[in-house]
């Protein structure tokens, strides 16, 4: 995994969609590709009240990537100082091979440069000290971004929050 | 003057590089750059109209407006600059669709195309036969050459020399497709003259009836000129009719498309002299506004040789052979000698033969492999019992009372002469010897009749006693008179002299409206692109090139009968099918080159893209390793190699040719289109140490997706909150 954790609140999500269209017009997109995408899961009955998840779907950057494997010309690499997966645009040849190897559909085709492109967290900001562009436009601020370590304390506190409300509640 | 970068390419990498650096901070200012850079690619991609380069014009005035910051200021000056040094460029792009520097990857012209004098859309042409469209072919080749029947017989073909096809095995037979489209299309009275023009009251008058003045006759009668031909001799044709004996192009192929040019309404004047018959004031007093000279060079070289002069059965070929054409069928002697080693040569002495000659040799300096003539004609020739004498200098005719006995000879040998790279013939001293022969037929050459040019007093000659002209207008030196053919370039061939009328007809319509004449010679036009007819690889190797059926041996050496019968109709649609279409590969090898360094895969065997060194070429070697990845066709600027879904298969096809057939998948939840499973197998191989997640199941992109959404929800703990 890279050293980044893309936390989504699944919860503060409201389906806006402005993430994938901050990430499309970041990466200057065509139709088409989707680097990151909210999906719908549901609507379904839970206690008798329809509930939809959306669902945020970025490339996990994963420890042991299949399209990094797949890639026959080296395009596709994991960067070294903080483990994030990206594709070398001038290696690329439009294979495709990464699309299928990957599990999570994380590459996408570009069909007008007849290239991948995929999800790097945004890692030209990220190098400015920026934040994704996904992330600086989430209307519910439910995207957050920062270290692994980081975000773990965030659900961390999170749940202390929830516990103490429910205990105000027992009052 | 060939253009080193191809300045609509340069002009796309500036905007682009403007554009991609981001200096160009001011958004007006931002937004031209950008519409110009949109308009500059479509005349890359010849998709063009004539409104282009007047819209850049006024977007390239939109930068200085008032206050208008420094950056804009100096983008607009650089892009005035290059248009004003190239805008004859920009206005070839959009007219011809053709950039021959390659730089515009779209417009990259074929070779046959380039190699033409004419500049005929060969690889269009060659499509349109294959499918039978013979009438269609015909009226492409008529826009660049109005004669194809005949050069579809005489043709020197440069078009097959630089054929493609010819580094997998042989070249495509371009020229005799030509003749048997326009037979076929006479003879279904299918062979149409264009539209042409109203009269618009101008006159012109062609000196001579040759391959030059036909075709400048035919274009600028086509623009609505009333033409007038002036011709010496009692036919039209010129030397394609008393130059080139009848077995090798029959009169009724001069005749019938001399007559397309008449029903144009062009008045051949035969029999008519210039300067004798009609004289430069006289026609200018009839109204003619500008002359066109095309006179041939007929006057031949002399042998500057002892005895010369001095016997009457020392004949130049070129009246020879003249007066053979016009109906005087006398041998020329019983053993005849031809100097020389040209096409002129070898028709001497062919024709020698067919009027009775018992034995008719050809005399040479030099050895076989340095005969200027065609491999062809020297075949034939040889065939027909044509005795050759190679390294043989004459020195002097030799006989008594009018009568030749025999030709003093004395044998040559070839040395490397510095300066020069043709190996001069050099005479041995001492090996002298007798050729017995009672005529000689000299053909070392021929130079331009002057004789009654006088006329034209502001024309300069060159050197060599040709007409000077300027080669992208064929302008002479003096005003409103233009000259091609022989008579500007020396003996030359004759789809040479069909190109420089054709430049001609196009200068005299300049200089009659008052347009500037062009600075750099005209590019060849591509018309329409044909999409390629699909074959298997198979068929497309297998195909060979016709061999030529000949009239029987005794026949060619006794008649006039055409000698080569031509092909029957199936195998001129095969060979048409041959073609490789270069108009749309331009034989980058990037295909190449990514299927086997990039990908590893090595499938693409097309040794014959790479010019300088090729290597074995096979389409059907394809199937074997390719995954139909299509990583070489997402690559291909050209869009000539493609990737095509059909019937459940995936195809990979390079200008028509179906190189490898895959099954196609289906994801088994929505149905969309997967790859093959050669594909997912290379893919499996790379991967196999890495676990699978997928299920096994056969899935596309996107519900691979939601599928990992749906775990993800699914395996959520449940919210504590609720």
């Amino acid at each position: 995994m890279s050293k980044y954790y893309l936390f989504q609140d699944i919860k503060k999500c409201i389906g806006c969609h402005a993430c994938e269209i901050q990430c499309k017009s970041n990466k200057n997109l065509p139709k088409g590709p989707k680097p990151c995408q909210i999906i719908q899961v549901g609507p379904k009955f839970i206690g008798g009240l329809p509930k939809t998840s959306f669902i945020f779907m970025p490339c996990f950057h994963c420890e042991n990537p299949w399209c990094v494997s797949a890639c026959p010309t080296g395009a596709m690499q994991k960067r070294s100082k903080d483990g994030i997966v990206f594709i070398d645009n001038d290696l690329c040849v439009g294979c495709k091979t990464c699309v299928s190897a990957c599990p999570w559909g994380a590459p996408q085709w570009n069909q007008e440069i007849g290239k991948v492109v995929k999800c790097d967290y945004c890692m030209d900001r990220i190098d400015e000290g920026l934040e994704p562009a996904c992330v600086t436009t989430c209307t519910t601020g439910c995207l957050q971004f920062g270290n692994v370590e980081d975000t773990t304390q965030i659900r961390r506190e999170r749940h202390a929050s929830a516990v103490a409300s429910l205990e105000k509640s027992s009052f | 003057m060939a253009e080193k970068t191809c300045p609509v390419r340069k002009t796309i990498i500036y905007l682009s590089e403007q554009i991609d650096s981001g200096c160009l901070t001011d958004p007006k200012g931002r937004r031209i750059s950008e519409q110009i850079l949109h308009l500059t690619e479509e005349i890359s991609e010849g998709a063009a109209g004539p409104d282009h380069l007047s819209a850049i014009d006024s977007l390239i005035e939109e930068y200085f407006y008032s206050l208008s910051p420094l950056q804009n200021q100096e983008t607009g000056n650089t892009l005035k600059g290059i248009l004003d040094e190239h805008r004859e460029v920009f206005i070839s792009h959009i007219e011809t669709r053709n950039c021959p520097s390659h730089d515009c990857a779209t417009l990259a012209p074929s070779p046959c195309q380039m190699a033409c004098p004419a500049g005929i859309d060969v690889p269009t042409y060659l499509s349109l036969i294959a499918e039978g469209r013979d009438a269609e072919a015909i009226e492409v080749i008529r826009r660049d050459n109005p004669l194809p029947w005949v050069c579809g017989l005489i043709c020197t073909r440069p078009c097959e020399m630089m054929c493609v096809r010819a580094r997998i095995d042989t070249p495509v037979s371009i020229k005799f497709l030509k003749a048997f489209a326009a037979e076929r299309a006479m003879s279904d009275r299918a062979y149409k003259n264009p539209e042409k023009a109203a009269f618009n009251g101008k006159k012109i008058c062609v000196v001579g009836a040759g391959p030059g003045g036909l075709s400048a006759a035919y274009y600028l009668a086509l623009m609505g000129y009333g033409v007038r031909v002036i011709e010496a001799l009692p036919v039209s044709g010129g030397m394609l009719m008393v130059g080139i004996p009848r077995y090798r192009l029959p009169r009724e192929v001069i005749d019938r498309e001399v007559a397309m040019i008449e029903e144009l309404g062009v008045e051949f004047s035969y029999n008519t002299r210039f300067g004798k018959d009609v004289t430069f004031e006289g026609l200018k007093k009839d109204g003619v506004d500008a002359f066109f000279i095309a006179i041939g060079a007929h006057k031949s070289w002399d042998l500057g040789i002892k005895g010369e002069k001095e016997f009457p059965r020392v004949l130049d070929a070129v009246k020879f052979l003249k007066d053979v054409a016009l109906g005087d069928h006398h041998a020329p002697g019983k053993h005849v000698v031809v100097i020389g080693g040209g096409n002129v040569a070898i028709d001497a002495a062919r024709t020698s033969l067919r009027l009775g000659a018992e034995k008719v040799s050809i005399a040479y300096r030099r050895s076989r492999t340095q005969m200027p003539a065609d491999i062809e004609e020297v075949e034939q020739a040889e065939e027909e019992g044509i005795e050759f004498s190679f390294l043989t200098i004459p020195k002097e005719i030799v006989g008594e009372n009018n009568t030749i006995t025999g030709l003093d000879c004395i044998k040559a040998e070839l040395i490397k002469k510095k300066g020069s790279d043709r190996l001069a013939p050099v005479p041995i001293l001492g090996k002298d010897f007798t050729m017995k022969i009672d005529a000689v037929i000299p053909a070392i050459g021929q130079y331009v009749d002057d004789e009654g040019m006088d006329a034209f007093d502001q024309m300069n000659w060159t050197r060599r006693g040709t007409i000077e002209v300027n080669h992208a207008s064929m302008e002479t030196t003096m005003p409103g008179v233009f000259a091609a053919g022989d008579a500007v370039s020396g003996p030359a061939t004759v789809i040479e002299a069909i190109g420089g009328g054709k430049r001609a007809a196009e200068a005299i319509d300049r200089y009659l409206n008052n347009i500037p004449q062009p600075r750099m010679p005209k590019i060849p036009v591509r018309y329409k692109m044909e999409p390629p007819i699909e074959m298997s690889a198979s068929r497309k190797m297998t195909l060979k090139r016709p061999e030529m059926p000949m009239l029987n041996v005794d026949r060619r050496r006794t008649m006039f009968q055409q000698a080569e019968l031509g092909y029957d109709e199936e195998s001129v649609r095969r060979e048409a099918a041959r073609c490789l279409r270069c108009d749309i590969c331009r034989r980058c090898g990037k295909c190449v080159t990514i299927c086997r360094s990039k990908m590893g895969i090595g499938a693409l065997q097309l040794g014959y893209m790479d010019f300088d060194d090729p290597s074995e070429t096979d389409f059907r070697a394809t199937s074997e390793k390719c995954i139909t990845c299509g990583a070489c066709a997402a690559n291909c600027e050209n869009k000539a190699i493609v990737i095509e879904e059909k019937d459940g298969q995936r195809m990979l096809k390079l200008c028509g040719i179906v190189l490898n057939k895959q099954d196609i998948q289906y994801c088994e939840e929505c149905n969309a289109i997967l790859p093959s499973a050669e594909y997912l197998q290379f893919i499996s191989q790379k991967t196999g140490n890495v676990t699978k997640v997928s299920e096994n199941r056969l899935l596309c992109n996107n519900c691979q997706r939601k599928l990992s959404a749906k775990i993800n929800v699914e395996t959520r703990p449940v919210n504590p909150n609720k």
